[in-house]
């Protein structure tokens, strides 16, 4: 049963304007599958996970015309009560930063025995509880019946994130998102917790949604991705088939731009400029100010998501103009500083 | 943003009350006719024992109740402020020390204070009237400026200022407190709103302005003996004080809703 | 750590020298301050940097990378060792030298949106240094700023904004205008772009890279992520739970690492290929808290070495050249012969 969003459209109503966060998105995850969403900031990629499960508050909304399906069903269409439903249960999400996200008056496996006594209502209090311990174990936290009845505060960041994750799962839920899980964490602990979720979605089999903005960490654990920038999705494959042969100059921009353990005191190919604001985005494609191969075609026609081969899709001109790869007349890289735009 | 309408007004008011009292607020216009008259269309808000023009009064004592105010809480504020500042900065024993000072201040309930510092006193003047106002109010500044401090001085451009070479003073005032101002200008305003009912009621039991000095509370001092049947000497200066404590906490709530919004 | 221990760069006089230097912070509780613990956040941190060197310092949260950073600078005092600055001994200046030595050494922060006071225009953050030292003012000081705005790749007419104007990668750069205004010698850079965003990244990366080249500057650069390093450092320093764990010339530590912890960091360290995920070494635990640190070698519970034993948790390593130039705290690792 898989996670279906079809022309997702979020935007803001600020003073300064109508910022179209998500403007167009559609996704599909499907069981047993990992989508990678990555993209830096402002690309609307958290927006977008947010959205799916109606946490957006005003002045976000979620524009009409856009769809999220799951078994059929319209999420966006659901009451109060069926949403209750569905979240924590059918889809559940995992947050950046666990000290924000988990009640620090609470102890942890109350959190988490809650989350099924909502659910299921007709479970006692020694169920859930024994669940929650159950989950927490199965998280690899040693000693998880004394560990339950820790406080948030009295635990390590690595733990907090199991406890989120043993929160997000408790009720088997077909859809897990995940924004940024790993990035507040040290880079030994992000490797087990990437493990961990690798390991729990081979063992469970649901779809997970994962947004990131390392691209390393897509390639250990994704098996599709998707890019985002400004809002859109730019080009979405296989794993293996877009790290082998990435195509929007975005994502080959991100992809040089990442400091490689490999280098050895040298600089980094950047991409110029900055990302455009999104109470304005520009007409044609929004990458073009920073792209070196633009050209005329891409200031006044919006690409749409090209096919470059049956899986792989690119927001891009090139994919049906690709001899304009040989010309680069756009932007050129500048030396010292590479200029920051305002 | 109706508050600072308001408050706009009784403080034109107040400014331009020469101009537009009738009488001369101290004038005493007619001991036999006119003594002790209900509101009408020559003495709008009444007259008093002492037979003078109560709206006059008002107004030249909304000038009084007001200057007095605001410079004794510029006073508490500039005292209060650099002291936090400077406990705060300064850390360890020496905030310690300085702290338990200002805890043992406030134990002591400020209305009894200023009535046994004033009733000791005397017929005290207006000046040092508006110092021992100020002087008793600036224990609750320096607690809020020490807080701040001590937040902002693990701040990274406070570090930064350090490591570029500036001393203690130049970071305290250059980089430390321009950013505790906002906080300050709140409580400070909303002081404003607290002296002007202290001194009226000060002035009430007589311990504050002193005749025949106007201001609202000493008015009602003035009616005090009966209140019931002189009416219009509590009413009228007590609606220029709610009209103007209320507009003043609104204009202070409103600031603080700005700085709020611009901090984060 | 005695002399023969001290690990030393090569032949040209040490800019900066650093020898057993420790933090500690008492951690008070209690309504009278009682002393409970300390938190041991450096533990005898020892290395030189001669001109012109990036020294690496990396590790994770809790090994004390920023407070050695910031003790050096005296920006924190510390509890006890030595700092020597082109032979003049930081910790033994009064605060009239120290301030004058200031200007010969800057910092850089991690969090763009805390490291410039939101109440000073652009401008004036960064001619405060100018000032303090007097090296110009009026006119003169308006030139420099907007001299330096432009090296660091801003406009000059950002002089007049404010902080909050600004996006994060170009917060940065106006603190690395700041740090320059005095005409360091030497720059601690505190994670510099661990909150930036990848290509914004790259772009403040590359401007300290040229910047130390077209200034001849020396940096410790701080950080976490060993990719970030590996474009920046000559030399790189482990650290953990306040000590070097190991400290190399760069090269070698990406490609022969000796200590368990190293190499579980690099395998860690995500990297932008699918195939390479399979050969990660996974550590079991997590950093234990720095107020309470393990026995003899504070890696110890964690470590996966073959010939871990009942040693490693009595006796704490010292810093051992393995190999030349290339020094390691672990007793189970021999000292090579350097037959290549």
């Amino acid at each position: 049963m898989p996670l279906l969003i079809r022309n997702f459209r979020t935007s803001f109503y600020t003073d300064e304007g109508v910022a179209r966060a998500v403007d167009g998105v559609s996704l599909t995850v499907s069981p047993g599958e990992t989508l990678g969403v990555v993209g830096e900031s402002g690309c609307g990629k958290s927006v977008t996970a947010l959205s799916i499960l109606r946490l957006v508050r005003p002045p976000g909304k979620i524009e009409p015309g856009s769809t999220i399906e799951l078994d059929g069903q319209d999420v966006l269409a659901l009451d109060d009560a069926a949403l209750r439903h569905v979240r924590g249960n059918r889809i559940a999400m995992v947050f950046q930063e666990p000290m924000t996200a988990l009640n620090p008056v609470l102890t942890v496996g109350e959190q988490i025995a809650e989350v099924v006594r909502v659910h299921e209502p007709r479970a006692s209090r020694q169920e859930a509880w024994d669940r929650a311990v159950d989950m927490l174990d199965r998280m690899g936290i040693p000693g998880a019946a004394d560990r339950a009845h820790h406080y948030p505060h009295e635990l390590s960041g690595g733990t907090r994130q199991r406890v989120m994750i043993a929160m997000a799962l408790v009720m088997n839920p077909a859809v897990l998102i995940a924004d940024e899980p790993t990035t507040a964490l040290d880079v030994t602990v992000q490797a087990q917790i990437l493990e961990l979720l690798a390991d729990l979605q081979r063992r469970l089999g649901m779809a997970v949604l994962l947004i990131t903005h390392d691209l390393g960490v897509v390639a250990g654990v994704a098996t599709r991705v998707a890019v985002m920038y400004a809002g859109e999705i730019v080009e979405e494959a296989s794993v293996g088939d877009f790290f082998a042969r990435p195509h929007h100059p975005y994502a080959t921009g991100l992809l040089h731009a990442m400091p490689r353990l490999g280098a050895r005191r040298e600089r980094l190919e950047v991409i110029p400029g900055a990302v455009p604001s999104p109470t304005a985005w520009p007409d044609g494609c929004r990458f073009r100010a920073r792209c070196q191969f633009a050209w005329e075609r891409c200031a006044t026609e919006h690409p749409p998501l090209y096919h470059v081969t049956s899986e792989h899709t690119s927001r891009c001109h090139l994919a049906v103009e690709p001899e304009r790869r040989g010309s680069a007349n756009g932007p050129q890289r500048s030396r010292l500083g590479d200029r920051a735009s305002v | 943003m109706a508050g600072l309408v308001v408050l706009a007004a009784v403080v034109v008011t107040a400014a331009a009350a020469p101009l537009l009292a009738p009488y001369d607020p101290n004038a005493q216009l007619d001991i036999v006719a006119l003594k002790d008259q209900a509101p009408s269309l020559a003495h709008p808000f009444g007259t008093d024992p002492l037979s003078r023009d109560v709206l006059s009064r008002v107004l030249v004592g909304g000038r009084v109740s007001l200057a007095a105010a605001v410079l004794a809480v510029a006073i508490a504020t500039t005292v209060g402020a650099a002291y936090g500042a400077i406990s705060g900065y300064a850390g360890g024993k020496v905030d310690s020390i300085m702290m338990r000072v200002v805890d043992a201040c406030l134990a002591v309930p400020r209305v009894l204070l200023l009535i046994a510092v004033l009733a000791l006193w005397g017929r005290v003047a207006l000046g040092p009237l508006i110092l021992v106002l100020g002087l008793t109010g600036w224990f609750g500044v320096s607690r809020i400026v020490r807080a701040e401090v001590m937040a902002l001085k693990t701040r990274d451009w406070v570090a930064a200022a350090r490591a570029l070479g500036a001393g203690p003073g130049r970071t305290l005032f250059r980089h430390i407190i321009p950013n505790v101002i906002s906080p300050v200008i709140v409580s400070a305003t909303l002081a404003v709103a607290n002296i002007i009912t202290l001194e009226a009621g000060l002035s009430f039991l007589g311990l504050g302005v002193q005749p025949p000095q106007a201001s609202w509370g000493s008015i009602m001092q003035d009616g005090a003996g009966e209140v019931r049947a002189l009416w219009w000497l509590s009413v009228f200066p007590g609606l220029a004080i709610l009209v103007t404590v209320m507009a003043v906490n609104a204009v202070g709530d409103g600031l603080r809703a700005v700085v709020v919004a611009k901090d984060s | 750590m005695t002399a023969a221990h001290h690990p030393k760069a090569a032949a040209p006089p040490a800019l900066l020298s650093v020898q057993s230097l420790v933090k500690h912070f008492p951690v008070a509780r209690g309504v009278l301050g009682r002393h409970v613990s300390t938190v041991r956040a450096v533990n005898g941190v020892s290395f030189d940097l001669a001109s012109g060197e990036t020294l690496g310092l990396v590790g994770e949260s809790g090994c004390g990378k920023t407070t050695t950073g910031r003790a050096i600078l005296r920006l924190i005092e510390p509890t006890s060792g030595r700092v020597v600055f082109d032979g003049v001994d930081l910790l033994g200046l009064d605060p009239g030298a120290l301030r004058r030595m200031r200007r010969r050494m800057q910092i850089v922060f991690q969090d763009p949106y805390s490291s410039l006071n939101p109440r000073m225009t652009v401008g004036a953050a960064v001619r405060e240094g100018l000032t303090i030292h007097r090296l110009a003012e009026g006119a003169e000081a308006d030139a420099r700023v907007r001299r330096l705005l432009e090296e660091v790749g801003l406009r000059a007419e950002h002089a007049t904004r404010y902080p909050h104007e600004f996006s994060g990668g170009q917060r940065q750069r106006i603190g690395i205008a700041r740090a320059l205004s005095v005409e360091p010698d030497f720059i601690v850079c505190d994670e510099p772009v661990s909150a930036l965003d990848v290509s914004v990244q790259a772009q403040v990366i590359n401007l300290l890279y040229d910047l130390q080249r077209a200034r001849g500057l020396t940096y410790v650069f701080i950080a976490h992520d060993l990719s970030v390093v590996a474009h920046v450092a000559t030399r790189v320093a482990v650290m953990y739970l306040g000590r070097i764990v190991e400290l190399a010339p760069a090269a070698e530590v990406y490609e022969r690492p000796v200590m368990p912890y190293t190499k579980a960091l690099l395998s860690a360290v995500p990297v932008a290929d699918p195939r390479s995920a399979s050969r990660r070494i996974v550590l079991k635990g997590e950093v234990a808290s720095p107020a309470h640190p393990p026995a003899g070698c504070v890696f110890h519970p964690r470590c996966p070495h073959p010939l871990k034993d009942a040693t490693c948790a009595e006796i704490v390593p010292p810093l051992e050249e393995k190999a030349p130039g290339h020094w390691a705290a672990c007793i189970k690792e021999p000292i090579q012969d350097r037959a290549s």
